[in-house]
């Protein structure tokens, strides 16, 4: 018998995945759910802006910033995408479909690899979309009656995109500690601990130098920095996205690790 | 004894079983305790730390009890799960059909259910928010300011953070018993517990904090709070009776469709 072509053998697993990830049923559920709740929630934020603009103070004015306004959905839409994430993972754990998978392909580093790739193409397109939708939807909603912005204005659209980086490393981030826990219920609370329960807690504690030297780092914090155009506590764009990846890739390193010495 | 009790206490006897051996139930319970103290120090001690920083309306409205109690929000994540799984494990394993058959009372199971989780999420979540309360007091040295059990409504506080705990856990089974599905059923729970203020929240002006009051969990939350800052609040009984009354109203609609349905 001759030796399996690596090439063939990484198109193969790719295809395979692929088969798994556009058949399940609830992930194109899901994601229409989440693309619905982001514009949805963007378009009553800026409506609720633009119908109490009149009235506003001078400084409540000055802190208003159309591009974060239809934007800071994206603190809870980042969660959504975590736990899509990992139920690319845990699902395969739940009804037992990852034996046959490792079966199929005993590199098990390669078949997480190839999960992680068509995924986060997926959730890069996926979140795009999303996050100019949600923009579009809550300056065309601003419109008359607020400032609103257009994506070319300065800095506009590396916010935009800024967004849906964030989106789709929150999805890595859930897919990768999907890998690692393996169970649904556990993964999703630990994301939407991590996601939306952590920030509550420790933001609004007072701002010392142990406080800057650690909250901003949190992986929301971080999302922040990437999204939001006015962050004074908040790490900058291009360092936030470093800080994210990074984290990605050590849980990346941890769930392969993991993965390659247990059994399934 | 009459047919019922014995039928009762059989169904109590395995419904029992079922949740002490299954083996993530101690380890969500030890995770439970350990997140409600250790997030009470981590947010006391962040006060602590940054007390000189400051200002004289922040340290007005700085309520030690509620801060000491944090630990709660994350909790609720566990214990939710918790109530979700106890419910919706059956249905992954197919148990339920057999439990099913053994007690056609569905009704009876799911109360039952309900009753020991219920018992024991309580009992443990008040020994760990008194834990949390005493140890974020500790934390809590001069100059930053401390409460102490005697003073008005911080007794109620306290063992409030057990009583929200034991609500969100009746809550994930009410959940878990009408969707049947852990993901579906986690995804309904958190969204409602932890998206839905946050979401409502991003709503500027009078809208937002009407609806918010509102919420399950903004309600419920007030139950553990003793300083209360802004207008908007229903209090703590009022807020306790509308958060019970969500949960109230989920389980007497799992009740309904859990006897129509086929499982």
């Amino acid at each position: 018998m001759s030796t399996i072509n690596p090439s063939r053998r990484a198109r193969a697993v790719l295809a395979s995945e692929w088969i798994k990830l556009r058949s399940l049923r609830s992930m194109r559920a899901s994601l229409a759910v989440t693309a619905v709740f982001s514009v949805a929630l963007a378009v009553l934020v800026c409506s609720n802006w633009a119908a109490s603009w009149s009235g506003l103070s001078a400084a409540q004015r000055a802190q208003f910033d159309p591009t974060d306004t239809s934007l800071n959905n994206l603190q809870v839409v980042a969660v959504f995408f975590a736990a899509l994430g990992a139920l690319m993972v845990t699902n395969e754990y739940g009804n037992g479909l990852i034996r046959s998978t490792f079966a199929a392909t005993p590199q098990r580093g390669r078949v997480l690899a190839a999960k992680a790739v068509l995924f986060g193409v997926g959730c890069l397109i996926a979140a795009t979309v999303i996050t100019v939708a949600a923009f579009a939807a809550g300056q065309s909603v601003l419109g008359s009656r607020a400032p609103h912005a257009g994506l070319g204005d300065p800095g506009v659209l590396g916010h935009v995109m800024g967004g849906a980086l964030y989106l789709t490393l929150a999805g890595l981030f859930g897919l990768f500690l999907g890998a690692v826990a393996r169970g649904t219920a556990v993964t999703v609370s630990a994301l939407f601990g991590v996601f939306l329960v952590l920030p509550i807690l420790v933001n609004s504690l007072p701002k010392d130098a142990l406080w800057r030297h650690t909250v901003p780092y949190l992986p929301s914090n971080l999302g922040v920095g990437l999204w939001h155009t006015h962050g004074q506590f908040f790490v900058g764009p291009w360092q936030a996205a470093a800080w994210l990846a990074g984290y990605v890739a050590v849980i990346a390193v941890v769930s392969t690790v993991l993965l390659r010495g247990r059994d399934t | 004894m009459t047919a019922a009790g014995l039928r009762l206490r059989a169904t109590a006897g395995s419904e029992w079983i079922k949740f002490r051996s299954v083996r993530s139930v101690p380890a969500a319970l030890l995770a439970t305790a350990v997140v409600v103290v250790v997030g009470g120090l981590l947010v006391t001690a962040g006060f602590r730390s940054g007390w000189s920083t400051m200002t004289a309306s922040e340290r007005a409205t700085f309520d030690p009890t509620f801060q000491s109690l944090h630990g709660v929000e994350l909790a609720q994540l566990f214990v939710g799960a918790l109530g979700v799984l106890t419910v919706t494990g059956e249905y992954t394993s197919g148990l339920i059909r057999t439990t099913f058959a053994a007690t056609p009372q569905r009704a009876q199971v799911l109360a039952v259910k309900g009753l020991i989780l219920g018992g024991v999420v309580w009992v443990l979540c008040t020994v760990a928010s008194f834990a949390a309360f005493f140890a974020g007091q500790v934390v809590l040295t001069a100059p930053a300011r401390h409460a102490s059990l005697g003073d008005p409504g911080v007794l109620r506080a306290v063992f409030g953070g057990g009583v929200y705990l034991l609500l969100i856990g009746l809550f994930g089974c009410g959940v878990g018993a009408l969707l049947r599905r852990t993901a579906a059923a986690l995804a309904a729970l958190f969204g409602i517990v932890l998206v839905l203020p946050i979401a409502v929240a991003l709503v500027p002006g009078v809208l937002g904090a009407r609806l918010n009051e509102y919420l399950p969990s903004t309600a419920g939350m007030e139950f553990w709070t003793v300083v209360r800052t802004g207008g908007d609040a229903l209090g703590a009984w009022p807020g306790l009776a509308v958060f019970a009354l969500y949960v109230v109203a989920t389980g007497v609609a799992a009740l309904l469709l859990l006897r129509r349905r086929d499982v």
